[in-house]
């Protein structure tokens, strides 16, 4: 087993995008860690796997009387993006593996960059060695 | 590292993943030595008295031909080194006092679980 | 003897299994642990000074910490003057250090 990186936390996070109100609190959690200088390592699982979909596409809402520019609609794509660059930026690793066999049953194939296919044995991998694990499950 | 893996929830997915996707989780770590620990709470607790494997679906002609066999996935669990537990209070409140459980799944009070939680390196909860 | 912190995003106005969440953070706490309670999204419903739950008050009377995140307040509209007693507010960043300096994090 590789040495256990002192800084380096991970997450295994279950939600699609625009379920739950746990995918914005998982989401402002990678954010804070960042800012506290942990590299971070995510394995998405099922509905997750969803989250870099790279066909994800914002749009207007007439009710809100926006077209699509002014609208901005949130994309976790552009989040996962965000991050990377807040990351990169700031000289900290951002992994991100998605579930293979998660995505290829939801047909979500065309992720966006930065964002891998593996399986649990990389979940195992990636909590083997970090300094601490938190897994946000789904309901 | 010791992991102690927490499932609350029961047949959220079954039918359509063919398992419980938590369970196929550790048994996938397990297989790549995780040293891991599971404990069923809540409705979790029913797959402790299942014998036989989940009805296969049918919806017009699209009929299942392998759905979830818990009680051979917990077995395999458990051959393969990995403690199982169910909460006593849990299993009692859902009625299931009565019936048998799966050999080799352990029964914990609830006011017994800080011992399983100081066990583990770290706790995952589903 | 361990450090735990919850992320508590279950309510007990809504998931029965709160009120069993509460009590074993009580009870890690009476086995001689050092716990806290980080409220999140709706689980910061019952830190209303006038909400109802018997069991939040009860995890309130102990020496569990309990946190509740401040934009979690803030999307409900809950001013720090209008929570219960024995509740501090904070953020996420109280979790991030938890799992920074070793401490058991559980997500509820």
């Amino acid at each position: 087993m590789k040495s256990t990186n002192e800084q380096t936390l991970t997450f295994a996070f279950m939600d699609p995008p625009f379920e739950s109100e746990r995918t914005v609190t998982f989401f402002r959690l990678l954010d804070a860690a960042l800012d506290k200088g942990a590299n971070i390592r995510v394995f998405a699982y099922e509905g997750a796997v969803s989250l870099s979909l790279s066909l994800q596409k914002a749009h207007g809402n007439s009710i809100h009387g926006r077209n699509a520019e002014e609208e901005d609609h949130p994309l976790s794509k552009d989040w996962i993006s965000s991050l990377q660059h807040k990351a990169a930026s700031n000289n900290l690793k951002f992994e991100w593996i998605n579930c293979g066999l998660c995505v290829d049953e939801r047909g979500v194939t065309d992720v966006i960059e930065g964002c891998n296919r593996g399986g649990p044995p990389d979940l195992w991998r990636y909590a083997s060695e970090s300094l601490n694990t938190l897994t946000i499950g789904t309901r | 590292m010791k992991v102690l893996q927490v499932i609350d929830q029961a047949f959220r997915t079954t039918t359509e993943e063919q398992d419980d996707t938590i369970l196929w989780l550790t048994r996938s770590m397990r297989s790549v030595g995780g040293e891991l620990t599971v404990l069923l709470a809540g409705h979790g607790t029913n797959y402790a008295v299942l014998k036989t494997a989940q009805p296969s679906l049918t919806l017009g002609k699209w009929h299942q031909s392998q759905p979830a066999d818990l009680p051979k996935d917990i077995n395999q669990l458990i051959d393969s080194g990995v403690p199982v537990f169910i909460i006593e209070e849990d299993f009692i409140e859902r009625g299931l006092q009565r019936q048998s459980i799966i050999q080799g799944v352990q029964t914990i009070a609830r006011h017994n679980l800080p011992v399983l939680y100081e066990h583990a390196d770290q706790v995952w909860q589903w | 003897m361990s450090n735990y912190l919850f992320i508590q995003s279950q309510d007990p106005f809504t998931e029965t299994s709160t009120s069993n969440q509460y009590r074993l953070a009580q009870d890690l706490l009476l086995a001689g642990n050092t716990v806290t309670v980080l409220l999140v999204q709706n689980g910061v419903m019952p830190a209303r000074q006038k909400a109802i739950s018997k069991e939040f008050d009860a995890l309130l009377n102990s020496t569990v910490v309990v946190i509740a995140d401040k934009f979690s307040l803030q999307q409900r509209e809950i001013s720090n003057n209008e929570l219960k007693n024995n509740i501090y507010v904070g953020t996420l960043e109280h979790a991030i250090d938890a799992l920074l300096a070793g401490h058991k994090v559980i997500w509820n």
